[in-house]
């Protein structure tokens, strides 16, 4: 099932996805001593910010995804792109 | 509840009855929607009716509408939903009162005399990461036409956008610890701490006064402060992020304000939608970070939503017993009454307590169907009016339905409602309450801009005169 997920949508830009695991495996951590710490809110806050980050970047990238809109934006002259209002 | 009494209806009623509006019945013409069946809720405040409508018997009295040919009466009904009230669609409503004077009617005409085409209308939108603010921002700037997009040629993770009328800036741009700064000091992003209000009042005051500021940029992949990008002063200048209204200046800035309130229980679908197909996530981790930022965020984030003027409220559906999927939604739209150049929306009558179910031969629901309720109720001591959606469209197109009964929705031309959600159709939440709720505040803000606009026109011509 996830693995179908992670096939359908984008997947997020590598650098950022590293980020997300690394960022949750060291609020697992910090929350292991003592779970209501101040240390243990911003270890998982900052792992909510970062998810946050991932998601915002996998929509941009979907956002870009159309390969025809793409080769558009830099060769609006071709046969295939060129639109005329009127 | 006392369930009304169903009358037999007959037709023309009785002229004894005609004009009675007691508790105990009245009469309700809409003459363009001979076949749709209305449930009124009469003493309950909680619009939020008792579910079993779909299945069971109705609690409450079912009237039937009236086609209504030819209606000699006092009332005209020219439009579909209208009652003897003599609320007009498009009715401009100004209402100032006592309460509100004091912070936002504050501005005398000699103040805006000379500079009135300058001055920036600021709009708050306060909710928690991850509920739907940008989806929101894209909303409401498609009302306004043109896209937003980042400023061009600066930062590459820049939070702003801009387009022509409106300007959003994220409120993380003013944190004043970065990343590892709140982790040594053990305080979230929720943290008041963290966040440099000062900052935030000086250059939103000044933005509203029409003078370019240096905003900071929060980049939130590197958890650093960036060097600060220059912004100008918008037509609309839109501030989003965690705490719009926590700082009592900034409050007082603001021309409008919108809180996104979603339950534990959405919130925790919603994260498991976007954050379950990320390498590392698990249901545990997605639930220790909610849990571990709740304290902070039922401290310093909920207690926003008192001062909003409307709140956008979602909740677990009604519809289907026990759900915890998180896809159908009961979406509530509360509104501040009294509010200075905003009336609240209505369905069918202002002020009365009705609950409605459109599905039937002129709208395609599949199960669980769809609930609609509306009814004047007190929030945080607050004269509000609620508005309900429970459930989701099959067919986008059919809203039009839907929005041909809403009244005060502020739109230009009708059907306007329905083609701001056709024309995004593939956002999140389109087919249910969340999307239908954030297009009407998108058009209410935007009556707002231009009755501000036209007011300080009105106010800049009296003074030349004087």
């Amino acid at each position: 099932r996830r693995a179908v997920l992670a096939a359908s949508a984008p997947s997020t830009p590598p650098d950022i996805s590293d980020k997300v695991s690394e960022s949750i495996k060291k609020a697992e951590e910090a929350c292991s001593g003592d779970a209501v710490s101040g240390e243990c809110a911003a270890a998982w806050d900052e792992v909510e910010e970062l998810s946050a980050a991932a998601s915002h970047a996998r929509d941009k990238l979907k956002a870009n995804s159309d390969p025809l809109e793409n080769y558009c934006k830099d060769n609006p002259e071709s046969d295939e792109c060129r639109t005329y209002d009127n | 509840m006392k369930p009304l009494q169903t009358s037999p209806n007959p037709w023309p009623p009785p002229k004894n009855r005609r004009r009675q509006t007691t508790s105990s019945s009245f009469y309700l013409y809409a003459p363009s929607s001979p076949d749709f069946t209305f449930h009124l809720l009469v003493g309950e405040k909680n619009c939020a009716a008792p579910l079993p409508f779909l299945n069971k018997t109705p609690k409450m009295a079912t009237c039937t509408v009236y086609p209504a040919p030819s209606l000699r009466s006092s009332c005209s009904f020219p439009g579909p939903a209208k009652t003897c009230l003599g609320f007009q669609q498009g009715q401009v409503i100004f209402l100032t009162s006592g309460r509100r004077s004091g912070r936002r009617g504050g501005r005398s005409s000699s103040e805006i005399s000379c500079s009135a085409e300058a001055k920036t209308v600021v709009i708050g939108l306060a909710a928690d990461s991850g509920c739907g603010k940008s989806t929101f921002m894209r909303r409401l700037t498609s009302v306004f036409g043109g896209a937003a997009e980042p400023p061009k040629g600066g930062n590459p993770d820049s939070n702003t956008l801009i387009s022509d009328t409106t300007t959003v800036i994220c409120l993380d741009d003013y944190h004043s610890l970065d990343r590892t700064g709140r982790k040594e000091k053990g305080v979230t992003a929720l943290d008041p701490q963290a966040n440099d209000f000062d900052l935030m009042y000086e250059q939103v005051k000044a933005l509203k006064e029409g003078v370019t500021v240096d905003k900071p940029i929060y980049n939130h992949v590197t958890g650093l402060l960036d060097p600060p990008e220059l912004i100008d002063p918008p037509k609309i200048l839109v501030i989003e992020g965690l705490h719009p209204m926590f700082d009592a200046r900034v409050r007082d800035l603001l021309d409008f304000s919108i809180y996104l309130d979603i339950s534990n229980e959405v919130k925790f679908a919603w994260k498991i939608q976007r954050d379950m197909a990320e390498r590392g996530h698990s249901l545990e981790s997605i639930k220790a970070s909610i849990e571990a930022r709740k304290p902070d965020f039922d401290a310093y984030i909920d207690p926003q939503k008192q001062y909003a003027d409307a709140v956008i409220e979602v909740l677990p559906t009604r519809l289907i017993p026990d759900d915890n999927e998180g896809k159908v939604l009961r979406v509530r739209l509360i509104m501040k009454e009294g509010v200075k150049h905003f009336s609240p929306v209505y369905l069918f009558d202002d002020g009365s307590t009705i609950s409605w179910i459109p599905c039937g031969r002129k709208l395609t629901c599949s199960y669980p169907g769809i609930q609609f309720s509306y009814c004047p109720d007190t929030y945080y001591s607050n004269e509000v009016s609620v508005l309900e959606m429970d459930g989701q469209f099959d067919r986008l197109d059919e809203l039009i339905y839907v929005e041909s009964h809403l009244s005060n929705l502020s739109t230009k031309f009708y059907g306007e409602v329905t083609q701001q959600m056709l024309k995004h159709a593939d956002f999140p939440g389109s087919n249910n309450g969340t999307g239908l709720f954030q297009t009407i505040i998108g058009l209410k803000i935007r009556d707002l801009y231009e009755q501000i606009v036209a007011e300080r026109a009105a106010a800049a011509v009296e003074a030349a005169k004087v």
